[in-house]
C-alpha cells in the first residue's frame, strides 16, 4: 500500500519544508529556507541585515549619494561648521569638508577592510585548523604552537607592531589584521574537524581510495564553513574596531582618505567645543560594529546544527 | 541576609577605599597663593638647567629668567641690546677686541661677588662642555684650545674678549645676548666638579647664577619652582615664587585655567584660545623667531623647475589657513627672517591663485601636475597646513602623498635629503640675521657629503652667489648696510627660493584673573616672569 504523495508546486512552502525532497536542488533550497526561516525569527538579526545592506547601498551609490566632495574642503568658509547647517547635515571638519560626505565615502574603506581581511584571514584560518585536526600527530602539534604564539599576543599590540614595521597605510593595516585573526579561526576550524575526523562517512570515503587532500578539501571543509562564517561575521565588529584603531593612530588609512578611525582622530582635538566632529564618526563606527553583531548572532542561531533539531 | 550584608559591607568598603584616594592624591588648589604665580607649560623638552649646555626652548627660558648675562635684548626693539651685567663696552677699531666693564658691586644669589673672573670662566666652560649652544660661541672663533686666552678678566671689573676676526659688532652682541653666554658662579660651580665637567652634572638641576630668580627646583616632566633672589641687584620680583607645571594637553591647560588651578596657561590651542577668551580671560601673544616653511627638494627633476617652486607659492591658501588653523598662534608670513630681527622684510607678495600656479605649470610643462610626496610630522598645526596644501595642490593637479612620521623620522629623512617635501617649523638659534640667513641661503658645498648641513644644502640648492652675500652679511658693521644685505637675501628666496614661507609662529598665552603684567618676550630666552605681579 502506498500513499499517493501530495502533488505541490515547485518553490511554494510546502514544496521547500518538504521532508522528502525528490532532488538535491529542492533539499539545497529547503535547508537554506529553513535556515532563513530561523533567522528571519529574530528581529534584530534583521535589523542586522538591514544595516549591513544600507552600508552596501550607501558604499556603491556614494558618488551619488554624497552632497560634497569628501577630500576637497572650504577651509576658509565652512570650516567646523555645527550639524543641520544649511548644505552640511552633520557638520563640517577642520578642514572644511562635509563629514556627511566623508562617512559616506568612509563606508568604502570599511567595506574594504572588511571584505579583504575576512577573504584573507578565513581560508588561512581554514586551511591550517583542518589540515591541523585531520593530520594530527606532528603537524597538528607544530601548527597549533604557531596559532598560540599568535593567540599569545593581544590582537591590537600585534597588528600596531605589524604596521609599525611595514609602514603605516591601509593596505598594510588590512595585512596586519588579516595576519592576526587568522588563529581564532583555525582553532575553530580544528575543533570541528576533530569531531567528525573518525566518524563513518570520513571512514567510508577513505575506504573508496579518497586522499587525504582530498577528503580536508571536499569533506571536511564544507563541514567546518557554517561555524567558520558565524565566527567572522561576529569578528567583523572587531576587525571594524581595530582598524578604526589604528586609523586613530595614524597607522591605517592616511589623509585625506575619510576613514572612519581617523576623522575621530582629527575631531579628538574639538571634542570639547565642537563634538560633532568626532561623535559623527563614532556613530557611524558604532552603527555599524553593532550590526555586524546582531547579523552575526543571528546567523549563529540560524546555522548552529545543535539548535536545528535535526 | 548574608547577602544583603555583603552588599552593604561591601558598599561600605569601597566608599572608604575611594574616600582614601581622594585624601591620598593632592587636592586640587582652588586658588593659586597670592605670593605664586603658577603656570602650566608643557615643559618636557628640558633636558639640562645648564645655561653652558641648555638649548631647548623651556630650559631658554627658566634661564632667561634666572641667569644674568654681559647684554640682554632690548624686550622694546629686539634689534637692539641693552646693558645687563655690562655697564658699558667698546669694540677696538680692528674689530677683533671687545672689551666690557661689569657693573660694580654685584652679587651672586650665593652671596659671591660678580667679577670679570666669572665671566671668563662662563665663556670658558660653555665652549668646553661643547654642547649644542657652543657653536653660537664657536664662529666668534672661540674653540676649546684658545678659549682662556681670547676670553679674559683684565682686572675684577674689566672682561676682553678677542675674536678671530671683524664682524659686524650687532651679530657679536646678539649672539652674547643667547643663554649660552650667561654668566655663573665660578666659586660655587668649583666645588662642584666632577671630572674636570666644570660642574656640568652638577648645574644639570642645581642653580649657580645671579637673575631676579633662583631656580629651587626642577623634577622632570612634573615641575619647576623659581624662587625670589633677594641678592638681586635689579629690581626685585613682586612674588616669592613661580611655578610652572608641566602639562601637555591644550584641553587640560584650559581647564586649569578655568578652575583657577594655573594663573598662565602657555600651551592654548586656536580653539581653546577662543574658548578661554570668550570666558574673560586675558589672551597675550607675541611673534617668536620661528617661521613654518615647507620646502622643494632641488633633487627632484619636477620640483627643479623654477615655473614649479613659483607656482607652490601660489598654491598656498594664507589668508584661510592664517583666518582658521593657525588663528592665534601664527601670523601668515612670506619671508625667511621673522619679525622683530634686524633687516626682516615684511612683504607678502604671494596669493592663493590656483589660475596663476596652472599657467606656471603648464610653462614648465606639466600641465597635468605631477605626483610629490610630502614627509609630515604627526603634530597639530602641521598636518592641518599639510592636508591643507593637498587639497589646494589638487586643485592644480599636483597629486601629493602625505608621508606622516613622528619629528625624529621625518628629520632624518629630511637630513638625508630623501625627501620630496618637507613641511615643519624653524626657529632661530639666536637673535641675530645671520642665524636664519645662514642656513636659508647658505650652501658652501653643495655634495652629497657636504659638511655645512645647512637648510639649503637639505634642499640640495646650490647657491655659490647667494652663500657669498650671506658671508657680506655677518661682516658688515654698518647697522643699516648689513639690514641692506639681509633685505637683498629675503627678496631673493621670496622670489627664486624653493622655500615657501607660509607664517611666523606666535606665541600664546591665557593669562588668569589677577594676574598682572605677564608679558611673552620675542624670544623664549625672553619670556620673562620676574615683572609680574598679582592682586
Amino acid at each position: 500500500m502506498s500513499i499517493a504523495e501530495p502533488e505541490t508546486r515547485p518553490y511554494s512552502r510546502e514544496w521547500l519544508l518538504s521532508d522528502r525532497p525528490t532532488s538535491r536542488r529542492q533539499a539545497r533550497l529547503g535547508r537554506a529556507y529553513i535556515v532563513w526561516r530561523r533567522f528571519a525569527e529574530n528581529r534584530l538579526a534583521l535589523v542586522g541585515l538591514a544595516i549591513l545592506i544600507l552600508l552596501l547601498v550607501v558604499a556603491a551609490f556614494a558618488d551619488v549619494l554624497a552632497p560634497h566632495n569628501p577630500v576637497q574642503g572650504d577651509l576658509r568658509n565652512a570650516r567646523l561648521l555645527p550639524p543641520g547647517t544649511a548644505g552640511y547635515l552633520l557638520g563640517t571638519d577642520d578642514q572644511g569638508r562635509d563629514i556627511l560626505s566623508r562617512l559616506i565615502y568612509g563606508s568604502r574603506l570599511t567595506l574594504l577592510v572588511v571584505v579583504l581581511v575576512a577573504v584573507i584571514a578565513a581560508p588561512i584560518g581554514l586551511i591550517v585548523g583542518t589540515v591541523s585536526g585531520y593530520a594530527g600527530g606532528w603537524i597538528d602539534a607544530v601548527l597549533m604552537r604557531i596559532t598560540d604564539i599568535f593567540l599569545a599576543f593581544p590582537k591590537l599590540v600585534l597588528a600596531l607592531a605589524l604596521v609599525a614595521a611595514l609602514g603605516p597605510g591601509i593596505e598594510n593595516a588590512i595585512l596586519a589584521i588579516a595576519v592576526t585573526s587568522w588563529p581564532p579561526y583555525a582553532r575553530i576550524a580544528r575543533a570541528e574537524t576533530l569531531t567528525f575526523r573518525h566518524s563513518e562517512f570520513i571512514a567510508a570515503v577513505k575506504l573508496m581510495g579518497a586522499s587525504p587532500f582530498r577528503i580536508v578539501l571536499r569533506h571536511v571543509m564544507p563541514l567546518c564553513v557554517s561555524s567558520l562564517i558565524v565566527r567572522v561575521t561576529l569578528d567583523m565588529a572587531g576587525i571594524i574596531l581595530i582598524a578604526a584603531g589604528l586609523g586613530f593612530l595614524g597607522l591605517g588609512a592616511q589623509p585625506p582618505l575619510p576613514e572612519w578611525g581617523a576623522m575621530i582622530a582629527s575631531g579628538r582635538r574639538f571634542i570639547l567645543d565642537q563634538w560633532w566632529v568626532a561623535a559623527m564618526p563614532g556613530f557611524a563606527i558604532l552603527i555599524v560594529s553593532l550590526g555586524f553583531n546582531l547579523l552575526g548572532d543571528g546567523l549563529r542561531d540560524a546555522l548552529d546544527p545543535k539548535e536545528a533539531g535535526q | 541576609m548574608i547577602h544583603k550584608l555583603n552588599k552593604r559591607f561591601r558598599m561600605l568598603s569601597t566608599s572608604a577605599a575611594l574616600s582614601l584616594m581622594l585624601l591620598a592624591v593632592p587636592q586640587a588648589f582652588a586658588v593659586t597663593p597670592k605670593d605664586t604665580l603658577v603656570i602650566g607649560l608643557a615643559f618636557d623638552d628640558i633636558i639640562t638647567l645648564d645655561p653652558g649646555q641648555a638649548f631647548e626652548f623651556s630650559a631658554g627660558e627658566i634661564g632667561g629668567n634666572s641667569y644674568d648675562r654681559l647684554v640682554r635684548l632690548d624686550i622694546n626693539d629686539t634689534s637692539k641690546v641693552t646693558p645687563d651685567l655690562a655697564e658699558s663696552w667698546t669694540v677696538s677699531d680692528d674689530g677683533l677686541t671687545y672689551t666690557f666693564k661689569l657693573k660694580q658691586g654685584l652679587k651672586f644669589a650665593s652671596g659671591n661677588p660678580i667679577t670679570a673672573d666669572d665671566v671668563a670662566y662662563s665663556f670658558e666652560r660653555s665652549v668646553k662642555i661643547d654642547g649644542p649652544p657652543a657653536f653660537i660661541l664657536n664662529q666668534f672663533g672661540l674653540k676649546k684650545d684658545n678659549i682662556t686666552q681670547k676670553a679674559v678678566a683684565k682686572d675684577a671689573n674689566t672682561f676682553v674678549l678677542t675674536l678671530d676676526q671683524s664682524y659686524a659688532p650687532s651679530f657679536v652682541l646678539n649672539c652674547l645676548t643667547a643663554t649660552v653666554a650667561a654668566v655663573v658662579d665660578k666659586k660655587l660651580v668649583s666645588q662642584h666638579v666632577t671630572n674636570d665637567d666644570y660642574g656640568n652634572a652638577w648645574l644639570k638641576t642645581n642653580f649657580a647664577g645671579s637673575g631676579p630668580y633662583k631656580v629651587r627646583e626642577w623634577r622632570a616632566n612634573e615641575v619647576v619652582v623659581l624662587e625670589r633672589n633677594d641678592n638681586y641687584w635689579g629690581e626685585k620680583p613682586k612674588l616669592n615664587r613661580v611655578i610652572y607645571r608641566h602639562m601637555k594637553e591644550s584641553a587640560g591647560q584650559r581647564l586649569a585655567l578655568d578652575n583657577g588651578d594655573i594663573d598662565v596657561a602657555r600651551n592654548l590651542e586656536p580653539n581653546d584660545i577662543d574658548a578661554v577668551a570668550k570666558k574673560g580671560t586675558t589672551v597675550t601673544s607675541t611673534p617668536k623667531g620661528s617661521v613654518f616653511y615647507f620646502s622643494l627638494n632641488q633633487k627632484n627633476p619636477n620640483l627643479k623647475k623654477p615655473e614649479v617652486v613659483e607656482a607652490m607659492k601660489y598654491l598656498v591658501d594664507y589668508d584661510a589657513i592664517g583666518a582658521t588653523l593657525i588663528k592665534g598662534v601664527g601670523e601668515i608670513h612670506q619671508t625667511f627672517l621673522p619679525k622683530g630681527i634686524l633687516g626682516s622684510l615684511d612683504e607678502k607678495p604671494y596669493k592663493f591663485d590656483v589660475a596663476k600656479a596652472k599657467e606656471l605649470l603648464a610653462k614648465a610643462g606639466l600641465k597635468d601636475g605631477f605626483t610629490v610626496t610630502m614627509d609630515v610630522r604627526n603634530t597639530q598645526p602641521t598636518t592641518g597646513i599639510a592636508e591643507s596644501l593637498q587639497q589646494t595642490f589638487a586643485q592644480a593637479g599636483i597629486k601629493m602623498e602625505l608621508i606622516p612620521g613622528d619629528g625624529k623620522q621625518t628629520l632624518t629623512k629630511y637630513r638625508a635629503r630623501t625627501h620630496d617635501i618637507y613641511i615643519g617649523l624653524w626657529g632661530v638659534d639666536y637673535w641675530d640675521p645671520n642665524s636664519n640667513a645662514e642656513t636659508f641661503t647658505s650652501n658652501p658645498n653643495n655634495a652629497d657629503d657636504g659638511t655645512t648641513k645647512t637648510l639649503a644644502w637639505r634642499n640640495a640648492w646650490d647657491i655659490p652667489e647667494l652663500t657669498k652675500e650671506t658671508k657680506s652679511g655677518f661682516v658688515e658693521r654698518d647697522p643699516a648696510k648689513r639690514a641692506a644685505i639681509y633685505e637683498s637675501l629675503q627678496k631673493k628666496v621670496l622670489a627664486s627660493g624653493p622655500f615657501v614661507l607660509v607664517y611666523q609662529q606666535t606665541e600664546v598665552a591665557g593669562v588668569g584673573k589677577g594676574v598682572k603684567d605677564f608679558k611673552l618676550g620675542p624670544t623664549f630666552d625672553t619670556n620673562y616672569v620676574f615683572t609680574v605681579s598679582k592682586d
